[in-house]
């Protein structure tokens, strides 16, 4: 028996023979497999009481989970309303967060492109194609984050009132992040109405009111504010693994209709 | 074994996208070194093709993270590796891992002499004990280099590290194993 260490060359000489000999697995069915783990139904969180229906799984949606806060005088003992869209959490707080005042209109995040470098830069991108908006006035990709991230801006449009606080008449985001890694959590004041819609044969939300501010929450629950843009309407659908959101002072039919348009 | 980058490519911007099928093809092309990697680091081919599959499942979830354009496999094994790990670490290691051979194949051997082939055998069973005993991260890179034969820059970004780094780990990855074969052939002596 060989006692003497091997040589460099026989110790490589041996792994490699070793390493055509292991007894490997030689899994076969492992795409099925996979693809019946991604249709799944994604875990639930404790305040859910509706199912929601399966959708065609797409990747890495953001979880939203919208927070209205309701005045304690308005508010009876209400349950916790939720509503489901696929990676999107909307529930009804009775209790008030102490919410930071507004800011004033801040800078959009990222990096302003034009919309042709956007599209190169974050193949999912699409955007409307109505002529209420027209092409956007400025675009800004912010990839610092954990997920791409494209915002529009539409600075003034006939047909569309300014917002005041924003100072443009509509932004249009979308966005990709990685699931269960944000949730962006969307305050608003007594009155904000949430509706459930169909958005290009998939599931939308409609919050009308005048909600305020932003926040992400991250797994660990701890929020913190997005940037603040418009107060007004927003209409928030989810496409293929995409979110969307639409802010302008626009009727929910026109919102609707413009969520048509984009590509 | 080779990657196929051109191809690959596209499948993942289809995937992106939420195209099952398109994924299902990437899982197709990669199940095998995948379960490899998974299997070198558990040691068992249960745990390796749970891990293989939940890896691949990750993997999905988190194709927004990976850089288009990207070569595809080791990005893929870099989730593999990480998955196979963890699983070790939370199952509490235990000092060695399972892993076997195939003895019985012929290849190879057949033109050595009856004394050659033991002599061959010997050492195949002297440094398989040697890499059950040792850091899953030694063996992985050891895997990468000698049983995969993948190029340097392939196991930078499977082993997330700088180019540079992948010299140092697997010369240092080597001298442990030595040191285990030159301990454990004192024991055994």
């Amino acid at each position: 028996m060989a006692r003497e260490p091997m040589r460099e060359q026989e110790l490589e000489a041996t792994l490699t023979d070793l390493g055509e000999r292991l007894a490997y697995p030689q899994p076969t069915r492992l795409a099925a497999a996979v693809r019946a783990r991604l249709n799944e139904p994604r875990p639930r969180h404790w305040w859910e009481a509706v199912r929601s229906p399966r959708y065609a799984f797409a990747p890495a949606v953001a979880t939203l989970v919208l927070i209205l806060v309701v005045s304690l005088a308005a508010m009876p003992a209400a349950a916790d309303l939720f509503l489901r869209l696929r990676g999107i959490d909307i529930f009804r707080t009775t209790a008030t967060p102490s919410v930071p005042a507004a800011s004033p209109a801040v800078p959009f995040p990222g990096e302003r492109v034009s919309l042709d470098q956007a599209r190169a830069r974050a193949p999912f991108l699409r955007a409307p194609a109505d002529a209420r908006l027209g092409a956007p006035d400025q675009v800004y990709i912010d990839q610092t984050q954990a997920g791409d991230r494209v915002t529009l801006v539409y600075v003034s449009r006939p047909a569309i009132p300014v917002s005041r606080d924003a100072g443009v008449s509509a932004v249009v985001v979308v966005f990709r992040a990685q699931i269960d890694e944000s949730l962006f959590a969307k305050v608003g004041a007594a009155g904000t109405r949430i509706e459930e819609v169909t958005v290009n044969g998939g599931r939308g939300f409609w919050l009308e009111g005048t909600p305020h501010q932003f926040f992400y929450r991250d797994p660990a629950g701890n929020p913190s504010p997005e940037t603040l843009r418009l107060a007004g309407n927003t209409l928030l659908w989810e496409q293929s693994g995409v979110t969307f959101r639409l802010e302008a002072q626009l009727a929910r039919d026109d919102a609707l209709h413009i969520a048509t348009t984009f590509r | 074994m080779e990657g196929r980058p051109t191809e690959d490519a596209a499948l993942v911007e289809r995937s992106r996208n939420g195209d099952q099928d398109a994924y299902a093809e990437l899982v197709t092309r990669y199940q095998a070194i995948a379960a490899r990697t998974a299997y070198v680091i558990t040691g068992t081919a249960a745990d390796a093709e749970d891990v293989a599959q939940d890896a691949f499942v990750k993997a999905y979830y988190a194709l927004d993270r990976f850089r288009p354009g990207a070569p595809f496999r080791p990005w893929l094994l870099r989730i593999v590796a990480n998955e196979a790990i963890n699983r070790r670490k939370a199952a509490g290691r235990r000092p060695t891992v399972g892993l076997s051979v195939v003895e019985d194949r012929a290849s190879g051997d057949t033109a050595l002499s009856p004394e050659a082939s033991a002599l061959a055998r010997e050492r195949r069973e002297l440094v398989l004990d040697a890499l059950r005993q040792m850091r899953e991260e030694d063996r992985l890179v050891i895997t990468y280099r000698y049983f995969f034969d993948l190029s340097e820059i392939e196991m930078a970004d499977a082993l997330g590290v700088a180019r540079g780094t992948v010299k140092s780990r697997l010369s240092r990855a080597m001298a442990r194993l030595r040191a285990v074969m030159e301990g454990g052939q004192l024991h055994g002596a």
